[in-house]
């Protein structure tokens, strides 16, 4: 076998000459690639900076909202009316459940009485064809805890924030409520939401594969939070309001009742509350008859509580004294073949005495010795027929027809009541115009306990005159003597109205009533006025005497233990001062 | 010459792995910072939470009913009740 001999110095391949063009190809082509790579590092870094940059970020840069917490509704105390807490909703991710296997199907079970559903629902729930389903909405955080524990793969939490109520019913119509999204809907949510809701903050983050944050990008603008509302309201108040003027509702087996407590001196409401009311957490199945807030929504003929008007603008003019006497016999007075009537005859009385009384006839004959337009213009000043001065959805104006339209019959009517309407809260708004001295004060449901500064209507005396005259109205011998209260001296006037049954007042038989009573206490200096409606008694009492002036003395009663008032009238003490000699 | 450059570049090294170890750290501190601010937005809103519920168990109704029916309480009446005048320290010749 012959062996072939290698020769490795010299190759045959490079025995021929490479021609140059070749190696000047070869580093002309990597030069190019450098070229190219430039161009293309220039347009990363340099053109299409932009683009490569917001790239990057979106992979890495995370914007986070900061959520603003809705503002608190406080009391005059600081009590909380209405708070947000969170309440975390709970949603899934239909197809990423596990519905097949037997384990996730007993969690699920679990999950569906936490949420209290049925299960049935819930899996019909995650049956659907989307993306992104609502489990259920605002659970409660112990809830939203146990859920989390129970770790269910494509069930999610988004936190969310819920409106809550500690007063519950008594003071849900002043307070109102939000809607799912946390926007005022009713009452003070809705006339504040401006200054309730904040505003939300952004921050941009860098956040690493673990979904924590490591950077913040540019500036952070944090979330402001709203604020806080303070109403004039006293939950105490609010609370003893409401329930005697729900159990006189029960008791008198009557369709609904509203109250008002007016502080006399600053003119805040203290307490407003109607019935029937509701839960303000719980709105399921509402009805209009539980949302509306009477107090400041229903107008009725104010009745009997015009008189003190109508008197007291007849004692301003110097038309008549307080013992000036009226003859009202016989119990009833024909003006232009229309007749106004008394409830009993009552023969000669003073002025005084037709206020205590309650004289239609009485009141009438002093109104027609005056010009339409000087009783317009009082009943105007004391806010019947304006714009209602207190600022809150749905309150309403009332109505006062202007003078020039009024004929005779009608003026004399107007004197007592009747041919004008007005909410109960301008019932009790008007009635400043006796507790302050003459003045009539704005009503605020804000807190703001400096004495209010009034617009004069009456002079003192007048306003003096007329207290008196409702304390006799409100005592043995008047209409409302079951506004008594124990200790303080109360004055107040009573009214009941037919209403409307179809096109009349009905009949004997099916007539329908309206009862309410205005007044003040203690009478020489009042702290406070309080009125009291309650529509369609129907448990044989209806008059505003007997129907109103009992839910009047109870809030009177509790509203002045409450403010700290010392009774004015002499109470027989039952207790005696022990004789201890006391060691400090 | 080499000397210098062989200086110069650990210590371009050594700033850089220090470099690193700072990033790190500042990143770890912010996520930790991060965690701190959310757990305090937790404790506040559950703060506010359970003044909330709080408030809710002594409400008006709650408190009347508890002192009726298990305290055997009463209300009291103007007759059983003795009223002192009162001035505040600081108000020297207030009202009497």
């Amino acid at each position: 076998m012959s062996r072939r001999s290698v020769q490795y110095t010299s190759s045959p391949l490079l025995a021929s000459r490479t021609p140059v063009w070749r190696s000047k190809f070869v580093v002309g082509a990597i030069a190019l690639s450098f070229v190219g790579l430039a161009a293309r590092a220039a347009y990363i870094q340099v053109i299409a900076n932009d683009f490569y940059q917001r790239q990057g970020e979106v992979r890495f840069a995370r914007t986070l909202e900061l959520p603003a917490n809705r503002g608190r509704i406080l009391d005059r105390n600081g009590m909380i009316l209405a708070s947000s807490v969170p309440a975390p909703s709970i949603w899934a991710i239909p197809d990423d459940v596990e519905t097949d296997t037997d384990a996730g199907r007993a969690k699920l079970q679990q999950l569906a009485r936490l949420l209290e559903m049925p299960y049935a629902d819930l899996v019909k729930k995650l049956d659907e064809d989307k993306t992104f389903v609502w489990v259920r909405r605002q659970v409660d955080a112990d809830v939203a805890k146990q859920v989390t524990a129970l770790d269910i793969k494509g069930i999610y939490q988004r936190k969310e924030y819920k409106r809550q109520y500690p007063e519950g019913e008594s003071a849900a119509h002043v307070i109102g409520f939000t809607n799912v999204e946390d926007n005022g809907q009713e009452g003070i949510e809705l006339l504040f939401n401006k200054q309730l809701v904040g505003r939300a903050g952004l921050r941009h983050v860098i956040k690493d594969r673990l979904g924590r944050a490591v950077e913040d990008v540019g500036e952070v603008l944090p979330p402001v939070d709203g604020r806080d509302v303070q109403l004039s309201i006293d939950s105490k108040v609010q609370f003893f309001a409401y329930q005697k003027l729900r159990d006189a509702v029960i008791a008198n087996r009557a369709q609904a009742g509203s109250v008002v407590v007016l502080d006399a001196i600053s003119g805040e409401v203290l307490a407003l509350a109607n019935y029937p009311s509701y839960v303000p957490d719980k709105r399921q199945n509402l009805t209009g008859a539980q949302l509306r807030n009477r107090a400041l929504t229903d107008t009725f003929e104010p009745g009997s509580v015009m008189k003190p008007f109508t008197i007291g603008l007849a004692l301003e003019t110097g038309r008549v004294k307080p013992t000036t006497v009226i003859d009202t016999a016989p119990g009833y007075w024909t003006l232009n073949g229309a007749t106004i009537h008394d409830s009993h005859a009552h023969g000669a009385l003073t002025v005084e005495q037709v206020i205590q009384v309650s004289s239609n006839v009485g009141t009438s004959k002093i109104a027609m010795q005056m010009p339409a337009s000087e009783m317009w213009e009082t009943f105007s000043q004391a806010g019947f027929g304006q714009k209602p001065q207190i600022e809150f959805p749905g309150a309403v104006s009332g109505r006062l027809r202007p003078y020039a339209r009024w004929r005779p019959i009608e003026q004399a009517t107007a004197s007592y009541g009747y041919g004008l309407s007005a909410s109960l809260f301008q019932m009790v708004r008007s009635y400043t115009v006796f507790s302050h001295d003459g003045q009539i004060i704005p009503a605020t449901l804000m807190k703001s306990p400096q004495p209010a500064v009034g617009v004069r209507v009456f002079s003192s005396q007048t306003a003096a005159e007329i207290r008196k005259m409702l304390q006799m109205a409100a005592g043995p011998g008047g209409t409302g003597p079951k506004a008594q209260t124990q200790g303080y001296s109360v004055g107040g006037k009573s009214g009941t109205a037919y209403k409307l049954v179809g096109k009349g007042y009905g009949s004997d038989t099916n007539r329908k009533y309206r009862s309410w009573f205005v007044g003040m206490a203690p009478i020489e200096r009042p702290r406070v006025i309080v009125g009291v409606m309650v529509d369609e008694p129907s448990a044989g009492k209806y008059f505003g005497g007997e129907v109103a002036a009992p839910v009047f003395s109870d809030t009177v009663q509790q509203t002045l233990r409450m403010l700290n008032v010392e009774p004015d009238m002499a109470v027989q003490p039952k207790i005696m001062a022990a004789a201890e000699e006391e060691s400090f | 010459m080499t000397r210098v450059n062989l200086v110069l570049l650990l210590a371009v090294v050594l700033s850089a792995i220090y470099l690193v170890r700072v990033q790190y750290d500042s990143r770890r501190l912010f996520t930790e910072l991060d965690r701190a601010q959310v757990e305090q937005r937790r404790l506040q809103s559950d703060n506010e939470r359970l003044q909330v519920e709080k408030r809710a168990q002594a409400t008006p109704a709650r408190v009347e009913q508890i002192a009726r029916e298990k305290l055997q309480m009463r209300q009291a009446a103007p007759a059983i009740t003795t009223y002192v005048n009162y001035t505040e320290p600081g108000r020297v010749g207030g009202e009497r």
